[in-house]
């Protein structure tokens, strides 16, 4: 028998002996490999590492890292900050923020925290700090300038002025 | 390259006795059962329901395939259901989670986007040039996870190759069926220029997806949000992007598989298969045309729903790179010169042990994933009705 028809007959094997392998064993050691490469999701997406937390007495407020988009990305850059958790928020926010700990306030954010927790969010951003854009009312315009409820934190982003 | 061998007379082969088509049916049914009643499946009357009628229908549809020799109608048979309960399943699902088939902002934040395999050619560049996935999703997660589902796609692809669009993908089912209703096609002469659609729309939304860091596909061009799930309209770009989905899905999902009787959005548009075309080449199993039997009549090229063989194809005794492994034209053929075949051997050489060892490996798949596909929607199905 030549070489080749005992190749195509191996494959043919193989492939489906993986098939049967793919739900037990194969399946579960792809997906692994795949979570271990050192890959991240988008921090346009996932708001950027933190980067300290500010305690405000029974709630704390989150800074993450300026996060900046990348080359024809159509985000701005923005800031994320966290309010958590929501069920320790009064129920009108108003806190002056040092988001780059030079220990002056940066910007001071006022929203509303409704009861419930699908009612719209708005949120307004007075900059104290030129870096940053003011908010005016803005509820869940894009990724860059928005506030919206996740699980147990109120997310804020504050567009950066001077990218 | 496709030999001349002895063959045997050119007559339809007997239907196979129903003891061996049961006996070549029984490992798929105890497949069925490892996969459909296994730990983790839901155990209340109505999921067992589902997965017993599910059990029953796949390995039904084995057998057929099993007694009458023939592929295609069998696995269309799946492969439309698929298509049809997917959605079903699914809208069922987010909207239970979250009340409307749009994506809020915060749930993309949350990293609670369900992954499905379409953007995975768009993520391979940026992830490979910057280490970031572009996805809203999660990288690890039990469900609709990035991981996973990468995980899943890889191992299929290694079985099926570009069969996964014949055998895996839960949208082409929509198109086959409709492309089954009319009893002729209406339009009939296919610029074969089409068939690099896919291609030129696969390297637009690549580079397209570098440059804009996020899943371009998704974000504009995905005939199958309009019935799975789509970024919450905000603003006019978002009514833009949704009135695209719906048109592409009324054109090329609909209208054009009715009007030429092809899976139009396969062939002419989806950047997937194109990407998994290439996965062919290293797949053992393919379709082959004995040049010594065949006439050539094109049945086999009319019957094709992908435009995969064309004339100069045909003449040297293979498919292009983008067949399916649907079947169709196989079972097309009068003289049995279109056959299933293990690269490396003889044309014409055992084409039935080849098409045996490929569908047991596809079928294993399809009940894996189209089958839990399946049992889903019966589910949900099960839930409204009683």
């Amino acid at each position: 028998m030549k070489l080749r028809p005992i190749l195509g007959y191996t494959a043919a094997g193989a492939t489906v002996l993986v098939a049967m392998l793919t739900p037990f064993v194969l399946m579960g050691y792809f997906a692994n490999g795949v979570a271990a490469l050192p890959l991240q999701v988008d921090e346009v997406y996932s708001g950027g590492p933190k980067a300290r937390t500010v305690q405000m007495g029974a709630y704390s407020i989150v800074i993450h890292r300026p996060v900046r988009p990348h080359f024809l990305q159509s985000e701005k850059p923005f800031v994320q900050l966290d309010w958590t958790p929501v069920s320790a928020l009064p129920q009108h926010v108003s806190d002056m923020v040092d988001i780059d700990g030079n220990g002056q306030p940066d910007i001071r954010v006022t929203f509303d925290v409704p009861k419930d927790p699908k009612a719209p969010l708005r949120v307004d951003v007075e900059p104290l700090n030129p870096r940053y854009q003011a908010m005016n009312s803005a509820g869940k315009e894009r990724f860059s300038r928005l506030i919206v409820r996740v699980d147990n934190a109120i997310l804020v982003r504050v567009p950066l002025a001077n990218p | 390259m496709a030999t001349n061998i002895q063959l045997p007379r050119l007559t339809r082969p007997e239907p196979r006795g129903i003891g061996w088509s049961l006996l070549l049916t029984l490992p798929i049914f105890i497949w069925s059962l490892l996969m459909l009643f296994r730990p983790g499946m839901d155990t209340d009357l109505k999921s067992r329901i589902a997965a017993t009628i599910t059990t029953i229908f796949m390995t039904v549809l084995f057998f057929m395939m099993m007694r009458t020799g023939s592929t295609y109608r069998w696995r269309r048979i799946f492969f439309v259901s698929v298509g049809v309960l997917f959605p079903v399943g699914f809208i069922y699902n987010i909207v239970l989670a979250r009340g409307t088939m749009g994506i809020p902002l915060e749930e993309m934040i949350a990293g609670r986007t369900p992954f499905c395999f379409m953007p995975i050619p768009m993520l391979i560049l940026p992830a490979a040039l910057t280490k970031t996935l572009i996805f809203p999703g999660t990288i690890a997660s039990t469900n609709h996870g990035i991981a996973p589902m990468v995980g899943m796609w890889l191992a299929l692809t290694l079985v099926l190759g570009k069969g996964w669009c014949s055998y895996a993908c839960f949208f082409g089912g929509i198109e086959e069926g409709v492309a089954a209703i009319p009893a002729r096609a209406r339009i009939r002469k296919l610029d074969p220029r089409w068939r690099y659609g896919p291609w030129a729309v696969l390297l637009a939304m690549v580079l397209l997806s570098l440059a804009l860091f996020e899943p371009a596909y998704c974000m504009w061009l995905c005939p199958f949000k309009a019935v799975s799930e789509y970024v919450t309209a905000r603003n006019t770009i978002g009514l833009v992007q949704n009135g695209i989905f719906v048109l592409l899905f009324a054109g090329l999902v609909i209208a054009l598989p009715f009007l030429t009787k092809k899976r139009t959005q396969c062939s002419f548009f989806c950047p997937f298969g194109a990407f998994q075309s290439i996965f062919n080449k290293i797949s053992a199993f393919e379709i082959k045309i004995d040049k010594g039997r065949c006439k050539p009549c094109l049945l086999c090229q009319n019957a094709c729903p992908n435009l995969s063989l064309s004339k100069e194809s045909i003449a040297r005794g293979e498919t292009l790179m983008s067949c399916m492994k649907c079947g169709a034209c196989v079972d097309a053929c009068p003289r049995q010169a279109v056959v299933w075949h293990i690269k490396g051997t003889e044309a014409a050489c055992k084409p039935e042990r080849a098409r045996l060892m490929f569908l047991y490996a596809a079928w294993a798949m399809a009940v894996m994933f189209g089958g839990t596909i399946i049992y889903g929607g019966v589910a949900t199905i099960l839930h409204f009705i009683a």
